[in-house]
Order: C-alpha cells, then sequence, then structure tokens
C-alpha cells in the first residue's frame, strides 16, 4: 500500500491539482509553508520545488527514502538533509511504521472540515504522538522504542509547522475562541514564561543577542559560507557519539536518523534569527508531545544538563568549523542512561526550533528572503503576545506554577536555546542547497495547494484538545458525564456540539472556571437537534472522544498526575515542566542524577506500557491498512471525483499563509469545493470506488463498525454485534471444495445448515480419501463458521473430521477439531464428549508431554467421566506410560475402544524402544524375540491367532529389532533371541523411514494431484 | 446500612480526603495503607462507603479544595470503588479500583523515594483480590471472567515500574509474588517465566535484598514450578528455603510448603517423620509415608486414589504415582531378607513368582509379564541392582547393596 502509494506521489508533481488533492491527505505538508516563507520570496520557485519535495516525504516516507535517506548518510550536505528527516525515520524503521503515519493522518483528517485553525496546533501533536506509538508497537524489542522516539520526534516538525499557521496566520480573535485552549494546554506555561523574557528585554539571553543582532542575511550567508564543511562534520560527530554511547549496534541508525532530523530544525530556525523566548514554548511542546514518563523526566535534566556544555555549543556557534554536536557527546558521556538523555536532549534541541518557524512564518506573510528577521519578529511579538496575554488570564489552576517562577523559566530557555542555535546556523546552508536539488529533481509543482492542504489535522486536534486538557476538572467530568450519555455517535456529535457552545459560552462570560459544573445540568447539552449536525462535526465528535480515551493510556499520562496538575488531560505535561523548574534549580544536581538513574527505568516502563496498551493500537493499525487502501484507490483515480471526494477531508480551508493573493484565491475556490464536499463524505478512509460489492460493503460497515467503536473508546471491539454481519448462505449445491477466504463471504456461495447435513452424510458415506473428505469437512466447517451455527450439527461435523483425522494420522487437523469441540462441548451441546476426552487425554499424554496439562485435564475429568469405558483405557494408558509399563501399555493398545488405538499407534513406536532398552539393559544374557514380539505388541495376543500369524509377528519384530540395531542371535533350534548385553550399546532410534521433506506425508504427490483435480 | 445524615456523610468523606491528602504529604504509608485496604473491611472504611452512598457527589467535595484536586483522578475512582465495592457490585468495583490503582501507580512513578511501597502492595493486593471477586461474580452471572487476567497485566505494569535502578526496586519481588498468584490462580503458569527471568538474571536486583517476606513467597512458588517440571533437586532447594525463612508462627504457609516440599523429598527418598506430617496436618500424606516404608503398593495406590482430587489440584499426583517404584524396591527388599532368613545361600535370587504371590496377598493382581516388566524398570532405573534372567525368571540381585539408596537423588539418575 504504501509503496503504491509512493510512485503515485512521484509522479504528481507535473499537475499540481491532482498532487494537491493527494497530498492533502498528509497534514504534515504544513510545513511547506514555513519553508516557504523562511527561503523567502526568493521566487516561486524556491517555495514551489520545496513544496514538491516536502509533500512527497510527508506523503509517502518510502519514496524519500531512496532518493533522500540514502544520500544523507554518506553525502550529507548534497541530499536534502534538513528537509528528509520526516521522511527518513519513517522509512527506516519499517515500511508499516510509514503506512501507520499515513493512516494517522487519514484518520485525522475528518477534523479538517471543522473550521478552527487556531487549535490544530495541539491535535497535531497528538496525531504524531499517536504515529509514534504504532510505530513502536510492531517491535517489542527494545531498540526500537528509540526508534520510535525517535520517529515521534519527526513528526513534530509538522506539528511546529502546524502551529505557526494555526495560530499566527489567524487573527487575534481566534485566540479568544478556540486557539486560548489550545495554546494554554500546550504552550501555555511557556508562553508565559516567553511573554515575560520578551517583555523583560526581548532577547534577555547574551545567547541569543548574539544570534539576534546578525541580521538574518548575515548569519545565513556566513552560515551558507560554512556549510559544506559544517554540516559534514556535524554528522561525523553524532556518529561518534553513538558509538562512544554503550548501546549496542542499533544506536547508531537512530544517530543518524536524529542528526538528519536536526538539521531539519536548524534550518527552520535559523530564519527566525532563534529569539529564545520563542523556542520556548516549543520545548513545552516537545515535553507534552512526548508522553512517554522517561522523556518527560529526562527533559528537566536535560535543562540541568546543558549547564556544564553551555559553553560548548556557543563556542561552537562562533567558530562554525567545530562539529556542533559536541553537546550532546557530552551529556551521552558513555553510559546506558545516558543514552536516553542523549536522545531526549536531542529531541528537546528539535522542538525548540520548530516553533520559531511558527512564528516568522506565520507572521510574514511574504517575507523575502533577505528581508531582516528579527524586524519581523518584533512585529510579531505583539500580536504573540497578545494571544498569549490573554491566554493566561484565563484562571486556570496550573498558570499559577509558571508565573511564580518566570525566572527560572527564562533561564531554562536560555539554555535551551543555546544547544541548538549552534547547529541551526551550521545547517541551514545545508538545507537550501538541498531545497534546490530537489526542487530540480522535482519539477516545478504548485506549492499553493499544499500549503492549503496541510491545515485541516489540527483543527481536528483543535477541537479535542480544549475539553480535556485546559478546562477545569469538574468541567471535564461534566464533558465525560454527558458523553456517557450518549447512546450513539450521533447523539455524541449533537453533544459534542452542544458542549462546545456550552463551554464557549462559560468561557466568553468567563465563568469557566468558576461554575460549578458538576451541577450544571447535562440537559443543556443533551436533547440538542442533532439534524444541524454535519458529518464533519460527527467525525470531529468520533476524534474529540477518541483522544479522551485513549489519554490514559498515552505515554504522557505518568506525567499528568504530578501534583501540579489540576486537570487530568496530557495537555498539563507542559505544566508539570513549568513545575520541575524551581526543583530543578534549587538542587539541579541531585534532580540531574536522579533522573540518569531513572531514564533507564523509565524507558522499560515505557515499554512495558506499550505492552499493554498493545491492544487498543492494534486496531488503529488495521484501521490503518484500510485507510491506506483508501488512498491507493483515490490515487488510482486520479484527477476524478471519485478521489476528490475522498481526499477532501484531509484539505483544509484556505490559510492565511498565501504567498500571494492569486495563490490565495485560488486556495479559496479550491477550499470551497472540497467544503461541499466534506459535507457529503461521511468518512473518507472507506474507499467508495470499490464498496460496489455486497461484501464489501458489508465489510465496510464492519470497519466502520470497529472504527467507530474504537474511537469511542469506551467500548471494546468484542462488543461490536457480530450477529448483524453474519451471512445466511443460499448455495444449495452439496458438494463444495474448500478455498481459505481471502474477502467476506458471499452468500451465494455459502450453504445454508440442511445442505451442510446432507454434505456431512455424503462426506460419511463417500468412498473416496481422506484428502477429499478433510476438504470437503473443512468447507462444511468454514460454513457453519460465517453463519455461525453452534448446534449439534457443528457437533458432529467436527466429530467426524475429528475421527477421520486421527484415523489418518493428521494431528494439526485434528487439534483443530478438538479445541473447537471443547468450545462446543462446554457450550452445552451434545455430543460424544467423553469419547474425545478419553482422546484428549490420550494426546496429552502421548504427545505433548506436559504435565501441568496433564494434571488439569485429569482433573477435569467428573466422577461419571472416570466411570466411561474410554476415558477410563485412556487414564490406565497414561499410567502405563508413566510408570514405563510397556506390557499394560500393549495390553491396552490391544484392547482399545474407539480410536483411542488410533492416538497410541503415534506413540507405539516410542514405547518398543523404550522396552527395548530397558530390557536389554536389565535382563541377561539373552530374550526371545517371540517374547518380545508377543510383550510389544508385533503378534496379536489372542491366542486364536494361528501359529502362521504368530510367525508373521516374529519377522516383522526381527526386522524392527534389526532395524533399530539390536543384535540378534539365532540358536541351534532356529529360535531367535536378543542378546542383550551388545545391544545395550548398540540400540538406536532410526530416522524415520517416510519422512518428506515438507513434514506432512499425507502430501505426497499423488494426492496432491488427487487434491487438486 | 446505617442511616447517615448528609452532614455526617460529608464529615466522613471531607476527614476521609484530609487523612488522605495528610498521609500522602507527610509519607506516611501506614495511614494509606489502611486508606486503601478494602479487603480489611475496616470500620472507617465501611462507613466511608456508607456516607459516599449518601452523598453521591464526592467529586465536587474533590474539586473544591486544591488539596484535594491534587489527587483528584485518584480520589474519585477511589471512591467509586468503594461505593461500589459495598453495595456489592464487585465488577463495577474492580473496573473502579483498576482506574485508581493506575492513577496511583501513576502518582507514585513521581514520588522519588519508595516511602509508598507499603501502599502500593496494599493496591496490588487489593487489585488481585477484588479481580478474584470480581470473576466470581461474572461467571455466577455466567459471563466469562476476565478481570483477574486484566489484573494481572496491571501487575506487569506496576512491576515494570519497580523493576529499574532506585530504591522501588526492592518491591519488585512482592508485584512478582502477587503475578505468582494470579497465574497460577489463572492456569498460565507459563506467564510467570519472564517475571522469574528478569527476577534472575537483571543485574539490578540482589536476591538478597528483597524483603524476607517476598523471598519465601517468591521460592514458594519457584519451587512448585520445579514441581510441575520434575526438577526434584532444584525444586527441592527452592521449597526449602522456603521452609528455612518461612515465619514459624505461620503455620498456614509452613503448610502450604510442606504440601509440596514432602512429595519431593520423598522423590528423593527422605522420608518425613509423622510427627510432622500431625504437627501440620498433613494427614493425606501419612498413608504414603506408610506405604513407602512398608512397601505397601496397596496402600500406596488406595491413599493416591482417596485423595486423587486434592493431589490432581497441588498437582502432586504425578510425582506420588512416581513414588510406586521406590515402594516396589521396598517389597524386593522386604523379601530379600525374608528369603535370607531362611536361605542365606540363595537369598540373592528373587524369583518372580514369589514376587507375583507378594502382590496378590497385597490384592495386587499382575501376571509373570508385568512382573518381570517392573522387575526390569527397577533394575534400569538403578533401583535394584542386578540382572532379571528372562529364562529363568528369576531376578539375580547384586551381592553388593543390592537396594542402593536415593540418598537426595532423583529415581533413575
Amino acid at each position: 500500500m504504501n509503496q503504491g502509494g509512493n510512485t503515485q506521489t512521484v509522479a504528481p508533481p507535473l499537475d499540481p491539482n491532482s498532487i494537491e488533492q493527494r497530498y492533502g491527505v498528509d497534514g504534515s505538508q504544513v510545513q511547506i509553508s514555513p519553508y516557504q516563507y523562511s527561503t523567502g520570496s526568493d521566487g516561486a520557485s524556491w517555495t514551489a520545488p520545496r513544496v514538491d519535495n516536502q509533500v512527497v516525504q510527508n506523503g509517502n516516507g518510502n519514496y524519500s527514502n531512496p532518493n533522500y535517506y540514502h544520500p544523507q548518510p554518506t553525502v550529507p550536505p548534497t541530499g536534502n538533509v534538513q528537509e528528509t528527516p520526516y521522511t527518513a525515520p519513517f522509512t527506516s524503521s519499517s515500511t508499516s511504521e510509514t503506512a501507520n503515519v499515513a493512516q494517522d493522518y487519514s484518520g485525522y483528517t475528518p477534523y479538517q472540515t471543522s473550521s478552527d485553525p487556531p487549535q490544530n496546533y495541539s491535535n497535531t501533536v497528538y496525531s504524531n504522538y499517536y504515529s509514534g506509538y504504532q510505530q513502536q508497537q510492531p517491535s517489542q524489542s527494545y531498540p526500537q522504542p528509540v526508534g520510535a522516539y525517535q520517529n515521534t520526534g519527526a513528526p513534530y516538525q509538522p506539528i511546529s509547522s502546524f502551529q505557526n499557521p494555526g495560530s499566527y496566520a489567524g487573527t487575534p480573535s481566534y485566540s479568544g475562541t478556540y486557539y486560548n485552549p489550545a495554546d494554554y494546554q500546550t504552550t501555555g506555561g511557556y508562553q508565559g514564561t516567553n511573554y515575560n523574557n520578551q517583555t523583560a528585554g526581548g532577547y534577555p539571553s547574551t545567547n541569543y543577542s548574539n544570534q539576534t543582532p546578525t541580521s538574518n542575511q548575515g548569519n545565513h550567508t556566513s552560515n551558507q559560507g560554512n556549510y559544506t564543511s559544517n554540516p559534514y562534520q556535524s554528522y561525523t560527530a553524532d556518529a561518534a557519539n553513538t558509538h562512544s554511547s554503550t548501546v549496542a549496534t542499533t544506536t547508531p541508525v537512530h544517530y543518524q536518523q536524529n542528526y538528519q532530523q536536526w538539521p531539519a530544525y536548524y534550518s527552520q530556525t535559523e530564519v527566525p534569527c532563534a529569539p529564545g523566548t520563542e523556542k520556548l514554548p516549543a520545548t513545552s511542546a516537545a515535553s507534552q508531545s512526548f508522553p512517554v514518563p522517561g522523556v518527560t523526566n529526562e527533559i528537566p535534566a536535560s535543562n540541568g544538563q546543558p549547564v556544564p556544555s553551555y559553553a560548548q555549543p556557543w563556542r561552537q556557534e562562533t567558530d562554525l568549523s567545530q562539529p556542533p554536536s559536541q553537546q550532546p557527546a557530552a551529556a551521552v558521556s558513555a553510559s546506558n542512561d545516558a543514552y536516553w538523555m542523549h536522545q531526549t536532549q536531542n529531541q528537546q534541541a528539535h522542538y525548540p526550533v520548530p516553533p520559531q518557524n511558527h512564528y516568522q512564518s506565520p507572521l510574514e506573510t511574504k517575507p523575502l528572503y533577505k528581508t531582516p528577521f528579527q524586524g519581523h519578529q518584533r512585529a510579531t511579538y505583539p500580536q504573540e503576545m497578545n494571544s498569549q496575554s490573554s491566554v493566561h488570564q484565563a484562571p486556570i489552576g496550573y498558570r499559577q506554577p509558571t508565573q511564580t517562577t518566570p525566572s527560572v523559566d527564562t533561564q531554562r530557555v536560555s539554555k535551551v536555546q543555546i544547544p541548538s542555535n549552534p547547529r541551526i546556523a551550521s545547517n541551514l546552508p545545508s538545507g537550501y542547497t538541498k531545497m534546490d536539488k530537489s526542487n530540480s529533481a522535482a519539477g516545478a509543482t504548485q506549492t499553493p495547494a499544499y500549503v492549503s492542504v496541510s491545515m485541516p489535522k489540527p483543527k481536528g486536534h483543535a477541537t479535542a484538545v480544549p475539553e480535556p486538557g485546559t478546562l477545569p476538572k469538574s468541567l471535564c467530568g461534566f464533558v465525560e458525564r454527558a458523553f456517557a450519555r450518549c447512546k450513539d455517535d450521533k447523539e455524541k456529535a449533537s453533544c459534542q456540539v452542544a458542549l462546545k457552545k456550552v463551554i464557549t459560552e462559560a468561557r466568553d462570560d468567563g465563568t469557566l472556571h468558576t461554575r460549578d459544573w458538576d451541577t450544571e445540568p447535562l440537559s443543556t447539552v443533551l436533547d440538542t437537534d442533532v439534524t444541524n449536525i454535519e458529518s464533519s462535526s460527527t467525525l470531529v465528535s468520533s476524534l474529540q472522544n477518541k483522544s479522551p480515551t485513549k489519554r490514559p493510556k498515552s505515554r504522557w499520562e505518568p506525567l499528568v498526575q504530578k501534583p501540579f496538575v489540576k486537570s487530568p488531560s496530557t495537555f498539563s505535561s507542559g505544566v508539570k515542566f513549568g513545575g520541575w523548574n524551581p526543583q530543578n534549580q534549587n538542587n539541579k544536581k541531585s534532580f540531574e542524577s536522579y533522573q540518569k538513574s531513572d531514564a533507564v527505568t523509565d524507558s522499560k516502563s515505557t515499554y512495558s506500557w506499550q505492552n499493554s496498551a498493545k491492544k487498543s493500537f492494534q486496531r488503529p493499525v488495521k484501521r490503518q491498512r484500510f485507510s491506506g487502501g483508501a488512498v491507493a484507490t483515490a490515487i488510482d483515480d486520479g484527477a476524478s471525483s471519485d478521489s476528490d471526494k475522498d481526499l477532501t477531508p484531509y484539505k483544509s480551508s484556505p490559510m492565511s499563509l498565501a504567498t500571494s493573493a492569486e495563490e490565495t484565491k485560488r486556495r479559496d475556490s479550491r477550499s470551497k469545493r472540497f467544503e461541499k464536499v466534506q459535507g457529503n463524505s461521511r468518512r473518507n478512509d472507506i474507499p467508495r470506488p470499490n464498496n460496489v460489492g455486497n461484501l464489501h460493503s458489508r465489510r465496510g460497515t464492519a470497519l466502520r463498525l470497529g472504527e467507530d467503536f474504537d474511537e469511542s473508546g469506551c467500548r471494546s471491539v468484542e462488543d461490536i454485534d457480530w450477529n448483524a454481519l453474519t451471512v445466511k448462505g443460499t448455495c444449495q449445491e452439496i458438494e463444495k471444495r474448500y478455498f481459505r477466504l481471502t474477502s467476506a463471504p458471499d452468500p451465494s456461495a455459502v450453504r445454508p445448515e440442511d445442505v451442510l447435513e446432507k454434505a456431512l452424510l455424503m462426506v460419511q458415506d463417500s468412498q473416496k480419501n481422506y484428502l477429499y473428505k478433510c476438504d470437503q469437512l473443512k468447507s462444511i466447517r468454514q460454513d457453519l463458521t460465517v453463519q455461525r451455527i453452534h448446534n449439534h450439527l457443528t457437533v458432529k461435523v467436527y466429530e467426524t473430521h475429528a475421527r477421520l483425522a486421527l484415523e489418518a494420522g493428521d494431528l494439526p487437523e485434528y487439534n483443530q477439531c478438538l479445541s473447537q469441540l471443547k468450545i462446543l462441548y462446554a457450550e452445552g451441546i451434545e455430543g460424544c464428549s467423553l469419547e474425545f476426552a478419553a482422546y484428549s487425554l490420550l494426546y496429552i499424554t502421548l504427545h505433548s508431554n506436559n504435565n501441568r496439562e496433564l494434571l488439569s485435564s485429569m482433573s477435569r475429568l467428573s466422577k461419571e467421566a472416570k466411570k466411561d469405558e474410554a476415558v477410563r483405557h485412556a487414564l490406565s494408558v497414561r499410567a502405563a506410560v508413566t510408570s514405563g509399563n510397556y506390557v499394560m501399555f500393549f495390553r491396552l493398545y490391544k484392547t482399545a475402544p474407539n480410536m483411542n488405538s488410533f492416538l497410541m499407534d503415534l506413540y507405539v513406536e516410542k514405547m518398543r524402544y523404550k522396552a527395548v532398552t530397558v530390557m536389554s539393559r536389565s535382563c541377561r544374557p539373552t530374550i526371545p524375540v517371540s517374547y518380545l514380539a508377543y510383550v510389544l505388541g508385533f503378534t496379536n495376543t489372542s491366542s486364536e491367532g494361528t501359529g502362521e500369524k504368530e510367525t508373521d509377528g516374529m519377522e516383522v519384530c526381527s526386522e524392527w529389532l534389526k532395524a533399530h540395531g539390536a543384535s540378534l542371535i539365532v540358536e541351534s533350534n532356529g529360535d531367535m533371541l536378543l542378546d542383550t548385553k551388545a545391544s545395550t550399546t548398540s540400540l538406536f532410534m532410526p530416522e524415520p523411514e517416510d519422512a518428506v521433506a515438507h513434514g506432512d506425508k499425507n502430501l505426497d504427490v499423488n494426492d496432491f494431484f488427487t487434491r487438486t483435480s | 446500612m446505617a442511616y447517615v445524615s448528609m452532614g455526617e456523610a460529608h464529615r466522613r468523606i471531607t476527614e476521609y480526603l484530609n487523612r488522605f491528602c495528610d498521609a500522602v504529604s507527610d509519607q506516611d504509608s501506614l495511614t494509606l495503607c489502611r486508606l486503601l485496604s478494602f479487603s480489611s473491611n475496616s470500620p472507617p472504611l465501611l462507613s466511608l462507603a456508607d456516607a459516599l452512598n449518601v452523598f453521591q457527589d464526592a467529586s465536587s467535595l474533590i474539586g473544591k479544595s486544591d488539596k484535594f484536586s491534587e489527587y483528584g483522578e485518584i480520589l474519585a475512582h477511589l471512591f467509586r470503588s468503594l461505593q461500589s465495592y459495598r453495595v456489592g457490585n464487585l465488577v463495577e468495583a474492580y473496573l473502579a479500583f483498576d482506574k485508581f490503582a493506575n492513577a496511583f501507580v501513576q502518582e507514585f512513578r513521581n514520588w522519588e523515594s519508595a516511602w509508598a511501597l507499603e501502599a502500593l502492595y496494599v493496591v496490588c493486593y487489593e487489585i488481585r483480590i477484588l479481580a478474584e471477586k470480581a470473576d466470581k461474580e461474572l461467571t455466577s452471572n455466567g459471563k466469562s471472567p476476565e478481570k483477574l487476567k486484566a489484573a494481572g497485566s496491571l501487575l506487569m505494569k506496576v512491576f515494570g515500574v519497580l523493576a529499574g535502578k532506585g530504591p522501588k526496586r526492592v518491591g519488585a519481588l512482592y508485584v512478582t509474588c502477587q503475578l505468582f498468584k494470579t497465574y497460577f490462580k489463572l492456569g498460565t503458569v507459563n506467564l510467570c517465566r519472564s517475571v522469574i527471568r528478569s527476577i534472575e538474571t537483571a543485574r539490578i536486583f540482589d536476591f538478597e535484598e528483597f524483603p524476607t517476606r517476598d523471598k519465601v513467597t517468591y521460592m514458594y512458588y519457584t519451587g512448585r514450578l520445579e514441581v510441575f517440571n520434575e526438577n526434584f533437586p532444584a525444586a527441592d532447594t527452592k521449597l526449602s528455603y522456603a521452609l528455612q525463612y518461612c515465619d514459624p508462627k505461620k503455620e498456614r504457609n509452613i503448610r502450604m510448603i510442606l504440601k509440596y516440599l514432602i512429595p519431593v523429598k520423598l522423590s528423593i527418598g527422605i522420608i518425613p517423620k509423622d510427627e510432622l506430617l500431625q504437627k501440620y496436618n498433613l494427614h493425606e500424606y501419612i498413608n504414603i509415608v506408610q506405604a513407602l516404608r512398608k512397601g505397601d503398593l496397596r496402600l500406596l495406590r488406595h491413599a493416591l486414589q482417596e485423595h486423587e482430587d486434592r493431589f490432581l489440584r497441588s498437582g502432586v499426583y504425578l510425582v506420588l504415582e512416581k513414588l510406586e517404584l521406590q515402594v516396589y524396591q521396598r517389597l524386593m527388599k522386604k523379601i530379600y531378607i525374608i528369603q535370607k532368613l531362611s536361605d542365606p545361600a540363595r537369598a540373592h535370587q528373587l524369583k518372580l513368582e514369589v514376587i507375583a504371590k507378594a502382590l496378590r496377598w497385597l490384592e495386587i493382581d499382575m501376571d509373570l509379564d508385568e512382573v518381570e516388566c517392573i522387575m526390569t524398570i527397577l533394575i534400569y532405573k538403578n533401583l535394584v541392582k542386578g540382572y532379571l534372567a528372562h529364562k529363568s525368571k528369576v531376578v539375580v540381585l547384586s551381592k553388593q547393596d543390592p537396594f542402593p539408596k536415593l540418598n537426595g537423588k532423583p529415581v533413575g539418575s
């Protein structure tokens, strides 16, 4: 799926329109816009090609991989190192991961419909976050989580970029409504600090001042000059770090990825000229986005850590030739724990950067490349401050901590920034060159489309964010209660709308935090008019539901409950971070060390958490596949209206990012078109074009059901009413070949119960060989299963099949039947349960050789069962086997009721061998073969057997003994004797003669042909 | 349920909240334990539950004060659980307690020191007990019990929180033991393996560092696992360790250990004194020990049959069954001694017929073939030294130590 998508994505550049649609899927494209701006108005050519690159990358990690990712490690300067980072992590880790990412996006797309751009910010974080999780899940090994970290790191970029357009592009008015909550939670605390910083001195930290003074241009040029040598050096330095760290081979890869990621960030940051305060929000975002407890813990640590390494990075900045990555190296300092820390640090570094981009890009609508950025930023600040300040003024519990410790914050800010700055500078140039390259490669495409596309995701997130995170706890409870009352998605959607209204109102009149939500009547929210709600809102609601429910499982959970945070939402993590600060300052050292020691633990615990959460994530993965399919189909259709429909949700309304009026216009019209479509398409991730057949639709509903449930979270997949999806067969043919289903069953090919009954009789009376019967029975079983028939017929079919399988020695099939039978018997359906209890006892004793299993199945036997002949026989066989009583065993073998002897057959060889070994060790000097033949069941014990038969048995026995290495003596009277002493050492177990390479002797060529004919 | 006025309910809840928050801020683990321990059915908790059922809106109480709302999530779930627990809705109580436990564990994670370990223990214990009760309720309602399994995964999560460097790691063994109990109850014993591996191989753990209580429990369960595997020497060491360090006042625990240790010891040829069996009320073993002493096969079989269910459930049935060979050995020895008395010269020749006759006296009917089979096995397993002359149907015993003792080694080694 991914690959298919990839190829498609590559092609599109030629057709701007189609590209838009295709790429619209990917929210991460938002990045493009920042790039455009950062590069400035160097010309449309700049931005446009850029966009292409990004789009490609975002849309499909795979594609970018070959082109961009590879070159990077070897030739850092050439490739789009900076840009690629996103894709690189994904692709490198595994295709499935990429798929996940894509899925996430598609999943979120619905949100786009909702029209609050500002809120997107935090939401994106979510999506990224989730994608990160999914990626981690597939692999349980430790190294992977590490990779996952990086991955999650990568997604952040998009987020940040989202933030920019959202918050800044949006007019100040946004902040009042939706923007506030979102920002609030995520960056709230930090923004506050930012604000302080700014007010205090604009760019208070000395470090910053250095950078800021230089005009962007100046920086840029100098960077460029350094570029060729610098980036490369930094890269190598990173690699070295990796090696020094004790982490195994996997680490180097990670680091590389990290490195690549960095450049991207750096390049972005470069433009802004790194206003320190602005970076802070980014860091806070980072902490939030990193749900992993370990990471969060580490973040403060990193803050503390920078202190020693502080000077270094700084120096680096001035002296570009020095590898910028030294700081991380110092942090690593070669212990395992350090390794984790290091990573986190890296990530931190990443984070700070993105926000800067936001600020700049949105603010400057059309910044020329060479315009002094400082000026722009300043201009921006007022705006920013306004929005932020308003946010802060909202009375939230956790705001206080941040405010009280502003100085701490500032300090931290400066620290954080410092490390990143030097790199940024050095890396920037490389990014540019790369862009050039990519531009040429990609061909000319139209940027605008992408920009617009990028917006959608954030919206969905934004809506989700405000409720759980920003709001007072009681309100959360209120919302929860409201949702709990909802019976279905529709109601939820309406409820959601109502809730939104109520909350917005409350916020507007300032009662949000004062109102007693616990006593607020739910009726205000429920019983609202559902009709008005559009599909989009439903989607949003589902997302909202999803985020609260999933959140508790998310990695950030640990953070949530730190003392400062009053609201349970994950968003508060940022706040908590702020809370840590005082501690950090007071006893930095101890704290640091503590974190170091804990780093490993944390990671581990995270890991375990993942395991536990696996279940919840498995679903998303599946969905992803599905949605991926949808995307693929859409792409197949090219620019057709179908694809439009499918993809629209991904696209957002036009953003203010537009570079030119013309662009804006075009985007506007396009987005309008999309909006129309959005109303119609309920769920974009279900492939419409293919949705023709009955099968497909049914499957679609099933999947949709699954999704709904998944999203609503409170109910599990098991609760889906699968009954509604049961097939009713209409096929009247008695004979049917077995074919493993690859799609939903088609009723016309499924036989109803009465026909199946006939089919069973037919099989029972059939004279054909086992393979034919097995095939027929399997098809009967399948038909029973898809129709969910659980009755005496089902039991009969499985019993018949189990017996036939036993007869033919087909143990795998027998086991399948037996396990089904156990379930059926447990349901109370009558059958030959005792007969099969005996079989299962025999099977356990003779084949699985598991004491615990044996004990439990023995203890499960009822008193009556123990009186049953077959069961008693099985029990005595067990006793004979456990004591090694071969005489008893072969007696029982000959008197076996039912088909017990077939199961014993499979143990006869072993038992005989054991017996002969024991006898040859214990008996001296000889044992007559006739006795062995008699004791070991080669002859019919029943005395009625003629002498001829006995000699037959003798011959077989002597053959068998010879085959097993026994040494035989022929006496003068013709009797054969076993020389026990000689045999003691010579006995061996021969290789089974009839073994076949594929392990299934039933499947020889002839049988294969009869099967297929 | 006694009538509780609204004000009284309010007072009780606030008091509880205060005590909880104080316990946390004072790092008073003991008080916290008492506040969390449902299964103790302590009067204060019960009265609180009554109060909660009267005063439904406890969450608003929590939200009113910053002090409480700091632990709002923890307390809210705890209250809900307690409420359901009081009304007897155990499934609901479990679900709420599960949420509470999750929240608590998260909070615990943030506490640097391990002061709350005891409280965490209580939470781990309660979640398991509640899950068991909830499962009982579920089965009685005809639903599939799954809560204990869920509790198992939660405990696994807690284990992950504790398994690391730092002061909290000493708590890992307690959680491990709770996990063992869960898995043994669920019958998913194989899941123990991963935990055992991390306990025994991870360098962060120093086994001696753990509390003795947990060490004993751990050794008991791992010893039981070894019994399942019929690895008797290992089972012996582990169970003996458990017995040695078990609090001598905890007779019930000692009895539990002995229930496994005795069969293990028997299998390696060590027979307990009757007083021990009497003292710890292990009557089911009396006859078995007797049979071993006397070589009375019939008695052994009867004893096994009599307590079959019990032995099957505890998992020692197969171990005890294997004692048959030792009983045979003892029987042979008896015959040999008797023969020696009458005819010392030919005493080392045991006729199969004689053995069959002896068995018949024990009301065990065996033909010569079977007796021969048993004899070959005895010789093969080195319980009897000598050889079997097939032609003459005689077991010829070695003149030196014909019936070697096991001396602490398992049969057949």
